[in-house]
């Protein structure tokens, strides 16, 4: 049987050049991401190993980027020993508060290439499936490991296969296709899988929308999602990468997956899905939400904050006014989306219309600071996760949707279908 | 850390449902904290607001299925450890959280239908190397077993002390 991108991505990687999956083998890593997990918890771990010089510091990006500027002392801290590990490991690449969220980085800066294993000490780390590179999420302590040795063991996953065709109708974006396909799955429903996303859909993505379906795969508990490398994704990577070489990596034919899905948009078109608290696999059609009062309208996070999202809302909300009582706060995912987004035109729209518009960094995702919820308050969200208490108090209720669902919902102050202010 | 006993984990049921995600154990904002015992106070305060304070050494974290799903973060089972509990059964495990909890030393078992078999609050007796749960009446629940390498990790008391051994070994 032949190998699927899994198992021949990571059998590049191993000692011996095989990979089947349901095995552990022991593989080199070509890249890691790591953020504040450094100085709260990977720098501690490698003191206790006893390791003090790591393996490559011209293959490591350390980013200070989900408490960003530091909102708090604690954070300052460990921005500050951030930054001391980064100056005495001379590592290469380094992002400070100044330039946005560690995934974005890493495609803005050209570090995911494809074929590529790539490890992130967070679980949206399976992100730059986009650019067919193999990467996947571990925590503190196996981050520690890949830093000082540059291997670690892996578990081959098994792979699901998904061929998407047809069209995303107007102002139904990537989003709501992944929000359809995690709630088809369940929450559980991929648990240690590989998703394999192919079909003509898929292969004309732009490197945004492709960036989100892999990005919110984990939400589903896959380990990692890959796609082919296309047009999009090779002209982005001719853009943004120093290295110019790099061996994209396509299945086999004879490839063994547990199930193949098949999604035809022509034949059974997509329309917004919201996915209602408390799991984003709680996907409904936005038809079932409509109508119900928010507080506040977030767009941004590594899953949709990036140029494409800015500027379907800006067209929503260009000329208009956010309802009254409701905050629309956009968090552009990085320094370059956001100089983007200010010369495009598309800042000045927003905030004209009445949007709060904060510096890049994961911010009220993660329910850190710049947008936490309140008791009882209702959110509708363009981010990847509405477990409960996950943006705020813990009786705070989080919908999430595509950045069209959430202009056209702060537009009206209630949840909107966004084809029906266009 | 010290090494785990492994045969013999007695302790109480603390019982939970399916999806207790990784903001349910220990949510983003204390993440910052860079003191575990004071992190360790909001363990699963959401779910059950008495668990940290209450909960013995040795007790078993029972739940459904998809335990620990959500964020990477190694604090979910890392507060766990922390506050002593012995293992978590739980009927599936979400796949960050199954890794990590072994790298913190804290022992994982998957057995389907834990949750119908045991009731909150009665006394467990676990047995790791058999993968076996002793109920209070005597009957013995088998779980999956463990795969060596998961192991060998939790003998050593994580991966810590394991990735030191190994060191040693080369
Ligand atoms: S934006 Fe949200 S999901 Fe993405 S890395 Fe930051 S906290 Fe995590």
């Amino acid at each position: 049987m032949g190998a699927t991108l899994a198992e021949k991505i990571l059998a590049t990687h191993t000692t011996d050049g095989k990979a089947t999956a349901g095995e552990i083998v022991e593989a080199n890593v070509d890249f890691v991401m790591v953020h504040e997990v450094l100085g709260s918890r990977i720098m501690p771990i490698l003191d206790e190993m006893g390791v003090d010089k790591v393996w490559d510091p011209k293959r490591i990006l350390v980013v200070n980027d989900h408490w960003a500027p530091a909102p708090n002392i604690q954070s300052a801290e460990i921005h500050q020993r951030n930054r001391d590990f980064v100056r005495k490991h001379g590592i290469t690449h380094f992002c400070d508060v100044n330039c946005g969220i560690c995934h974005q980085v890493m495609a803005d800066w050209g570090l995911a290439r494809p074929g590529e294993l790539i490890v992130g000490c967070d679980s949206h780390t399976c992100s730059y499936g986009a650019f067919n590179a193999f990467s996947t999420g571990l925590a503190a302590t196996d981050t520690a490991i890949i830093l000082a040795t540059g291997s670690n063991w892996f578990r081959v996953p098994e792979s699901r296969r998904f061929e998407i065709s047809g069209e995303l109708p107007d102002f139904v974006m990537s989003k709501d296709l992944i929000l359809r396909i995690v709630t088809d799955l369940g929450s559980d429903g991929a648990t240690y899988e590989s998703l394999e996303f192919h079909g003509p859909t898929i292969d004309s993505m732009t490197v945004p929308s492709r960036m989100t379906m892999c990005n919110m795969s984990v939400e589903a508990g896959a380990k990692t999602a890959i796609m082919t490398l296309n047009e999009s994704a090779t002209s982005w990577l001719n853009a943004k990468s120093a290295m110019s070489t790099w061996t994209p990596m396509e299945p086999d034919r004879d490839a063994g997956y547990v199930e193949t899905h098949r999604y035809d948009l022509d034949s059974d078109p997509l329309g917004p899905i919201v996915s209602a608290p408390n799991s984003p696999a709680n996907g409904k059609a936005v038809e079932e939400v409509e109508g119900i009062e928010i507080d506040q309208a977030f767009i941004g996070s590594c899953t949709n904050g990036r140029l494409e999202d800015i500027e379907i809302a800006a067209r929503i909300l260009k000329g208009k006014n956010v309802a009254q009582g409701v905050r629309l706060i956009l968090t552009p995912a990085s320094m370059e989306t956001y100089l983007s987004a200010v010369r495009a035109g598309f800042i000045e729209t927003l905030i004209t219309s009445g949007a709060v518009v904060t510096n890049p960094t994961c911010g009220a995702c993660v329910g850190g600071h710049l947008g936490i919820l309140g008791p009882d308050e209702v959110a509708i969200s363009s981010t990847n996760r509405n477990f409960r208490g996950r943006m705020g108090h813990p009786e705070s209720l989080v919908y999430l949707a595509s950045p069209a669902t959430v202009a056209a919902s702060a537009l009206k102050g209630v949840i909107t279908d966004p084809r029906s202010v266009a | 850390m010290m090494k785990r006993n492994l045969e013999n984990i007695v302790g109480k049921v603390w019982k939970f449902g399916s999806n207790i995600d990784t903001d349910q154990i220990i949510q983003g904002r204390y993440l910052m904290m860079l003191d575990y015992s004071e992190m360790a106070k909001h363990t699963l305060k959401i779910q059950r607001p008495d668990f940290a304070s209450n909960v013995q050494k040795n007790d078993i974290v029972v739940a459904g299925k998809n335990f620990g799903g959500g964020s990477s973060r190694e604090e979910a089972p890392k507060v766990l450890e922390v506050l002593g509990v012995g293992c978590v059964i739980a009927e599936s495990f979400a796949r960050i959280f199954f890794r990590n909890s072994f790298n913190v030393g804290l022992p994982s078992l998957i057995v389907p239908d834990i949750t119908e078999q045991v009731e909150d609050g009665e006394t467990l007796i676990v047995n790791l190397s058999k993968g076996t749960v002793k109920k209070d009446n005597g009957t013995i629940l088998q779980a999956a077993p463990l795969p060596p390498l998961m192991m060998d990790i939790v003998s050593a008391g994580g991966a810590i002390p394991w990735f030191k051994q190994r060191l040693v070994g080369q």
